[in-house]
């Protein structure tokens, strides 16, 4: 093994993990609302800008680029509230297509209204100086500290993910609610609120994972789509709705799109698609199959 | 019945505004005109799926692409065909292309997972352009020439410009009139059962699957042949044209439009051109505008413009009487 596969192991990795970011929000959304939230790419932008907004081109201190984070999910958690009072809630009882199709409207909207509030331009984002440059761990080559303050990141939102869904009483609920919304209503819990509760943190994620991903990259309005589509890959192949599946899944794609660069540098981007089409021919219920009805 | 007399005077009245654009307004219009006959003709092949199948692709801008690229490749590098003939053959290269396409993907999947499935299916053909430079790579494949067609008695030549929007609209009608044909005929009705209630379908002695894949493969032909004439008409092909932006065009003109109307794509595609030539000097408003639109549509009448005209018009009926 040479220091190439293993640089293209790390950036796996760090891939993989940027990737769960992203598809974590998404399946917890696809448990509830039961349909691929093609807005989550535009509410992952938005908190990339709203953290660029607070932040500038390179944050000055680590506490700042987390909080810029944290504002960034906040602002998008609350937008999730209003999207899912005046658009999701209304649409229940409609079949999952409308749905679908009113999660696109949104997508153009947010798209729109960023291209308007921040303009066309494309801003290049540093991750701050404590997290920036270098550190040798003992490997022949040295690793990426914003890397692996990635991979931290990844694990921290799977940890929280897991324990507080299967852990925590609230978790427990909103497991209920995405398996039998109409079982769960018999047994008197708020469903509406439930719901409410989820799309909001599945929005907040993304919001979060923008405000996190940010750096190392062009911010151009192109931004969700990049990480959304591998997000999709992620989720489908994970099995929908499921966070340790998504998990699973986007290691494999960060492994693929980074080893894809190494041993077919002349097909860019091929590995993932190929590997998705391979996954799903056999396996279409996915890593962890879905359990609702 | 009314209704009926009603939504024919219509139909021949947007016939008309069609035949007449050339000399009713300026070229730049006949020119979205024109692109929007391609893109009803993409609209309904999808809808051939949607409402008719119950499959809903999301990547059917790779037909399209089939054919964008054929015809734009065969004229581009100079090869001695007739375009009709192009056109044929393009459509058969993309029946073919859907044909693998289902036979493979609908024994597995279903649901989301075809959407998914489709959708990434795509995307992988924009990669696998990206790689050709014999397709231009990213940059695609511009300055096409527009080819004279030689039908024996005479020619048409479409780099005069009445004569190649004339050929678009031909083409386009004869198209929209297959496709019509075909929905109110026995496949069409079999179609519609098998999207109503599969298992019952199979009960009355419908091979569902068969079906499926008969429509997925006339579909996906139709779009080709949209593609097919894209690239005389806008004399550049990117892949642009093959992306899940392009795929989701028809979706967006077919639920505008209305999904349970053979005609609802063609509203909802001429509906979606006037709210981007409105809007197409604001960067930014028009995404805002058909966001917008489409999630009050969702919201609103998700029957679409159609539903919306028909319940107005049985209130109407019913207060009347």
């Amino acid at each position: 093994m040479n220091t190439l596969h293993i640089f293209a192991l790390f950036n796996g990795l760090v891939l993989g993990m940027a990737i769960f970011l992203v598809s974590s929000g998404l399946t917890l959304a696809f448990g509830i609302l039961k349909i691929f939230n093609f807005a989550h790419g535009a509410f992952f932008m938005i908190g990339a800008y709203v953290a660029y907004t607070l932040t500038g081109q390179e944050a000055s201190s680590l506490p700042l680029f987390l909080a810029a984070a944290l504002v960034a999910s906040l602002v998008v958690g609350s937008v999730g509230v209003f999207a899912d009072l005046t658009i999701f809630r209304r649409l229940a009882n409609v079949p999952h297509e409308y749905t679908l199709m009113a999660a696109f409207g949104i997508m153009l909207f947010c798209t729109g209204a960023t291209r308007i509030l921040f303009g066309q331009g494309v801003h290049a984002v540093y991750p701050p100086m404590a997290i920036g440059g270098f550190i040798d761990v003992g490997l022949p080559i040295p690793l990426s500290v914003y890397g692996l303050f990635i991979i931290g990141c990844g694990i921290l939102v799977l940890l929280a993910l897991e324990i507080g869904l299967n852990r925590s009483w609230y978790g427990k609920v909103i497991l209920a609610v995405a398996r039998d919304p109409w079982m769960a209503n018999v047994t008197g819990l708020r469903v509406q609120r439930v719901k409410l509760v989820s799309v909001a943190l599945s929005f907040a994620l993304a919001g979060l994972a923008g405000g996190l991903l940010m750096a190392n990259q062009s911010l151009s309005l192109d931004l969700g789509h990049s990480y959304l589509l591998l997000a999709f890959c992620a989720v489908i192949v994970g099995g929908l709705g499921s966070v340790r599946g998504a998990f699973i899944a986007s290691l494999v794609f960060g492994f693929a799109e980074s080893l894809n660069a190494v041993l077919l540098p002349t097909m860019p981007g091929i590995g993932s698609y190929a590997l998705l089409i391979l996954l799903v021919l056999i396996r279409p219920q996915g890593i962890y199959p879905e359990l609702s009805q | 019945m009314m209704m009926k007399r009603v939504s024919q005077v219509a139909l021949l009245a947007l016939l008309l505004c069609f035949v007449l654009a050339p000399f009713l307004v300026n070229p730049g219009l006949v020119f979205l005109a024109g692109f929007a006959l391609i893109q009803i003709v993409f609209a309904l092949s999808w809808n051939l799926l949607f409402s008719y199948a119950g499959l809903v692709s999301f990547g059917h801008a790779a037909f399209f692409g089939i054919g964008a690229y054929m015809s734009a490749a065969a004229l581009r590098y100079g090869y001695d065909i007739n375009f009709l003939l192009l056109i044929v053959a393009c459509s058969i290269a993309g029946a073919i292309g859907a044909f693998l396409l289902a036979v493979v993907v609908l024994r597995r999947a279903s649901g989301h997972q075809f959407a998914v499935l489709t959708l990434a299916l795509s995307q992988l053909v924009v990669v696998l352009i990206g790689y050709s430079s014999f397709l231009g790579h990213d940059e695609g494949i511009s300055a096409i020439p527009r080819p004279t067609i030689n039908l024996g008695l005479f020619t048409i030549n479409l780099n005069q410009p009445l004569a190649n929007y004339y050929f678009v609209l031909a083409i386009c009608l004869v198209a929209v009139l297959m496709m019509w044909l075909l929905v109110k005929g026995h496949l069409g009705r079999a179609m519609l059962a098998v999207r109503i209630d599969p298992e019952r379908a199979a009960f009355v002695g419908i091979d569902v699957w068969r079906i499926r894949v008969v429509t997925f493969t006339i579909s996906g032909a139709f779009a080709a042949v949209a593609g097919a004439l894209l690239a005389p008409w806008g004399q550049i092909v990117t892949p642009d044209y093959v992306n899940w932006l392009q795929s989701a065009q028809p979706i967006f003109a077919t639920l505008l439009g209305g999904a349970s109307f053979f005609w609802g794509p063609v509203v909802g595609t001429i509906g979606l051109s006037a709210l981007n030539y409105l809007t197409r000097t604001w960067a930014g408003m028009s995404e805002i505008l058909v966001g917008a639109s489409l999630i009050l549509i969702v919201l609103i009448a998700p029957q679409g413009i159609l539903g919306m005209v028909r319940d107005f018009a049985r209130n109407r009926g019913r207060r009347a009487e």
